[in-house]
């Protein structure tokens, strides 16, 4: 198993720069996502490590191996790094069967055909296709080809699993299962992941911690719960969960928000005009009092909550209530809103 | 009422353009095999054993073989790598080689064996004489009236068949397939073999064989290169009897007619059975990023090798041909003060050869423009409908496509010349029937590639404004396509405007085209002429391309 020390790498495509300043130590055995909008370099970042793109500047080791420097003028090509990797698009040799597939790496280590059988054999029992092997990838589901990928990327035990969004093209269902099954599967062999996903409930769920990035630049490295209660800034607050941005101020240290009665404490090191966040599960609702008033414009029932809008001025605030009935509040009733752990940012 | 209507509409539409179809594709292919096996009454195969038992013809059709076999192969090995360079790597110039290596393509194939004639022939060849002179040789190093050399100049015009296959498969194959093979642990050479080699080895077969159907269909090239040599193949022998003009002439034609439309046809059916099988379907995820090979020391290496190879190709015989239409005295050396506009005069201003060109232009128009009318509705039919028999029509005109036209010219005239009611034999109209049949398949692909690209929630939506059927397709459908309509149109137009094949079989007196014309001219040994009416033709075609390019945005070109 192995350390990935991934240092201060950039990646620019002529005048584009797609990755900017990357600069990451994934611990051994540690499960980490790259979370980011489509287009934000992640996939490219990952592309980097697996040796399919070199890195304009800075170093990356994989375990004890330098891989690729800049400043050396070193890169090693793919095939020498150690790593197993899952594509989206599964891979999957179409010409070779699922037995030939999986026990492929262990051909080119040229292990003894015996051996190979009865690793692979077992690697297929782990993805639970022991029924399979005999198969050609046509004959299988989507699910059944990504297990074959994710068999194919560990039999030869590498140091490192690299994921490039397994999951997307899998319907919900199935991508819900087949996220505890490959996180099963890491902590049985304890290996490294660096997991590259746009869908923030599964790095949410998978990860040990989360690489945020956004426009090439990481936005914010920390375990799930962090980046979700103190995201660093605007971009991560929107990306991760949902969020009401509202106009206000800070002045004398308390926080001044526009329609609330009262100011709350200020928790923050800023000044003056910012931007408050609040997620809409961190709002209460009541028909009689709270710090601030406001119009029940629409109700949306969507099964465990109800999501409402209600209008304070300018602004319309999102609100979901879990557990909540459709009937308690109508349309057009005057509501009282209490925010419970706002968050603070600059105006822009 | 409106339903009613609109079906019928549809109906009728279908009805007519199968029924022209059958009458002028099935019908005499039908006749024309049915006379090879029936006659004097009944049926029997001695027809084909009395054809098969002189030499000469057995002969024709060993030649033909071989040939296409060498051409095919000789195609496949020399495309692969071109394939891989231009569309894998970071070949520099990479568009400009993708172009040049298509260009032969669009260049008439018995041009392009003229410019070889004067390149290679053992007695003048430009080339054996510069490499006499560099190599102080005694003897002329090529000759071009052999095997060999027509095996050359038919490689070097039809591996763009292969080309174009080829590198279609490599830019649709997921790059993700091969990178599989990269992190399993594989060197980009093992990776080659395991993966890229097997996926592509489908599309490899199947460019081949379209190379060997089009090298053994081909007469232009043996024609000029071959019978010179005393080399014949199955299309020369089959003009040779038909030019003998008896019962017996038509009747031996026939049989070797039947058998090489049988060859071409069931290659080709076998070769769409085998694109077709879903064992090599792959899910595909995100638009693949091209993943280029970066070629390193390599880089120039292959730079060179590529170049040379679309000189060789391309740029030397386009010059060899203006440079002869350009010379004042073919008996001189080459040179600018032996280089003028001279010979050009006589051929401008040659009432017989502007009137070959004007009729090639005309029939050429009028193919095109019933061709692309008939094309729409066929796509449509088979696109856009869901009647049952929907594709017949399509599947017709890709047999028409696929038939070597020495074969439909045949047919043509064993039916046509009043043994079956229409008498269209001389007149241009059988002349313009020869183009629909062979040509009207690329424009049917074309503008049902671009229909199918039409929702059809845009056409209900018009059906539920109250348009009907034929309005719909009017203010709808047709704006819609008009880029590949058009596309479609110059598809037909240009191949049947330097046509000679069928031509040569089909023409008279008053009919006579450009190809013929050529023909004729490099037959009689006037090079000088030839060469000039050969740029001419180049300059149309061209010109041609250039509209074609524009408008498909660079999607289609001959």
């Amino acid at each position: 198993m192995a350390q990935v020390r991934i240092e201060h790498i950039f990646k620019r495509f002529g005048g584009v720069t797609a990755v900017n300043d990357f600069d990451l130590v994934v611990e051994d055995g540690e499960f980490v996502s790259i979370l980011g909008p489509s287009g934000c370099g992640k996939t490219t970042t990952l592309r980097m490590v697996a040796g399919f793109e070199r890195a304009t500047e800075g170093e990356i080791y994989i375990g004890e191996q330098c891989v690729s420097s800049s400043v050396k003028n070193k890169f090693v090509p793919p095939e020498k790094r150690d790593i197993g990797m899952v594509f989206q698009s599964y891979a999957v040799w179409p010409h070779m069967t699922v037995l030939d597939n999986v026990g492929y790496p262990l051909k080119i280590q040229k292990v003894a055909k015996e051996e190979r059988i009865k690793r692979v054999k077992e690697m297929l029992a782990l993805v639970h296709l022991d029924e399979y092997a005999e198969r050609y990838p046509h004959q299988l589901s989507g699910g059944q080809q990504q297990r074959v990928a994710l068999a194919r990327a560990l039999v030869a035990r590498p140091g490192l699993l690299l994921l490039d969004e397994p999951l997307s093209n899998l319907d919900a269902k199935l991508r819900e299962s087949m996220r505890f099954e490959i996180l099963a599967l890491q902590k049985e062999l304890g290996i490294t992941v660096v997991y590259v996903t746009h869908d923030q409930g599964e790095a949410m769920a998978m990860s040990d911690r989360i690489v945020v990035m956004s426009r090439g630049v990481v936005q914010q490295i920390g375990a799930p719960h962090d980046i979700y209660s103190n995201p660093a800034n605007k971009m991560v607050a929107d990306f991760i969960g949902l969020v009401n941005f509202l106009p206000g101020s800070i002045t004398d240290g308390r926080v001044h928000i526009a329609g609330m009665a009262t100011s709350l404490p200020n928790n923050s090191t800023l000044s003056g005009d910012v931007t408050i966040a609040v997620r809409p599960e961190n709002i209460t609702l009541s028909a009689e009092n709270g710090t601030m008033q406001g119009v029940l414009t629409h109700r949306f029932y969507l099964g465990d909550a109800v999501d409402y809008r209600v209008q304070v001025g300018n602004e319309a605030v999102r609100v979901i209530v879990k557990g909540a009935d459709l009937g308690t509040f109508k349309d057009g009733e005057t509501v009282y809103l209490d925010f419970d752990r706002i968050m603070i940012f600059d105006k822009e | 009422m409106g339903l009613i209507s609109r079906i019928n509409s549809k109906l009728i539409v279908i009805l007519i353009s199968v029924l022209l179809l059958v009458y002028f594709v099935v019908f005499p292919m039908g006749v024309l095999v049915f006379d090879s096996v029936y006659q004097q009454g009944h049926f029997n195969f001695n027809n084909y054993k009395v054809v098969y038992s002189t030499i000469v013809n057995w002969r024709a059709l060993t030649n033909t073989v071989e040939l296409s076999l060498m051409v095919m192969v000789a195609s496949v090995i020399v495309t692969f790598p071109l394939a891989w360079l231009v569309g894998r790597t970071d070949l520099p110039g990479k568009k400009t080689f993708r172009t040049l290596l298509v260009a032969s393509y669009m260049i008439p194939p018995y041009v392009g064996a003229i410019a070889w004639v004067q390149l290679l022939n053992p007695s003048v060849g430009y080339l054996n004489q510069i490499l006499k002179w560099a190599f102080s040789l005694q003897q002329a190093p090529f000759n071009i009236y052999t095997f060999g050399g027509l095996a050359w100049v038919l490689t070097l015009f039809y591996s763009p068949f292969a080309f174009i296959t080829i590198s279609r498969a490599m830019e649709k194959m997921d790059p993700t397939l091969e990178e599989a093979a990269r992190v399993s642990g594989a060197s980009p050479l093992k990776t080659l073999i395991d993966v890229t080699l097997p996926l592509m080895a489908p599309s490899i077969l199947a460019g081949g064989l379209l190379v060997f159907i089009a090298a053994g269909s081909c007469f232009g090239i043996p024609a000029i290169v071959g019978m010179p040599g005393n080399i014949e193949v199955m299309t020369t022998r089959i003009v040779t009897y038909i030019y003998m003009g008896d019962d017996k002439g038509i009747r031996d034609a026939t049989a070797l007619a039947a058998s090489l439309m049988i060859l071409a046809n069931s290659l080709l059916f076998f070769m769409t059975w085998m694109l077709g099988r879903k064992d090599y379907t792959t899910i595909s995820g995100k638009s693949t990023r091209p993943n280029m090979v970066e070629l390193g020391k390599w880089k120039w290496p292959a730079f060179i090798g590529v170049g040379l190879y679309a000189t060789i190709a391309v740029i030397i015989p386009l010059f060899s041909i203006l440079v002869t239409s350009l010379l004042k005295s073919m008996s001189k050396p080459v040179g600018f003060d032996n280089l003028s506009f001279e010979s050009w005069i006589p051929v401008l201003t040659s009432a017989q050869y502007m009137e070959s060109i004007w009729n090639s232009v005309l029939y050429a128009v009028i193919a095109a423009t019933v061709g692309t009318i008939l094309s729409v509705f066929i796509a449509y039919l088979s696109v856009k409908t869901s009647v049952r028999g929907r594709s017949l029509p399509d599947l017709l005109t890709i047999i028409g496509g696929s038939t070597p036209s020495i074969v439909i010219a045949l047919a043509l005239v064993i039916t046509f010349s009043g043994n079956y009611g229409l008498n269209l034999y001389s007149t241009m109209w059988i002349l313009i029937v020869s183009y629909l049949v062979k040509y009207m398949t690329m424009s049917v692909r074309t503008i049902a590639a671009s229909l199918s690209q039409v929702h059809i929630s845009l056409e209900e939506a018009a059906l539920n404004s109250g348009a009907s059927w034929i309005r719909t397709c009017k203010d709808i459908i047709l704006p819609l396509i008009a880029p590949s309509v058009i596309a479609g149109w110059f598809l037909i137009f240009m191949p049947s405007f330097y046509e000679l094949t069928m031509s040569l079989l089909l023409y008279s007196g008053d009919t006579k085209t450009i190809g013929v014309l050529l023909y004729e001219l490099q037959t009689y040994a006037d090079t000088q002429n030839a060469s000039v009416l050969s740029v001419i033709i180049l300059g149309i075609v061209l010109l041609g391309n250039i509209i074609l390019n524009k408008v498909s945005k660079g999607n289609v070109g001959i």
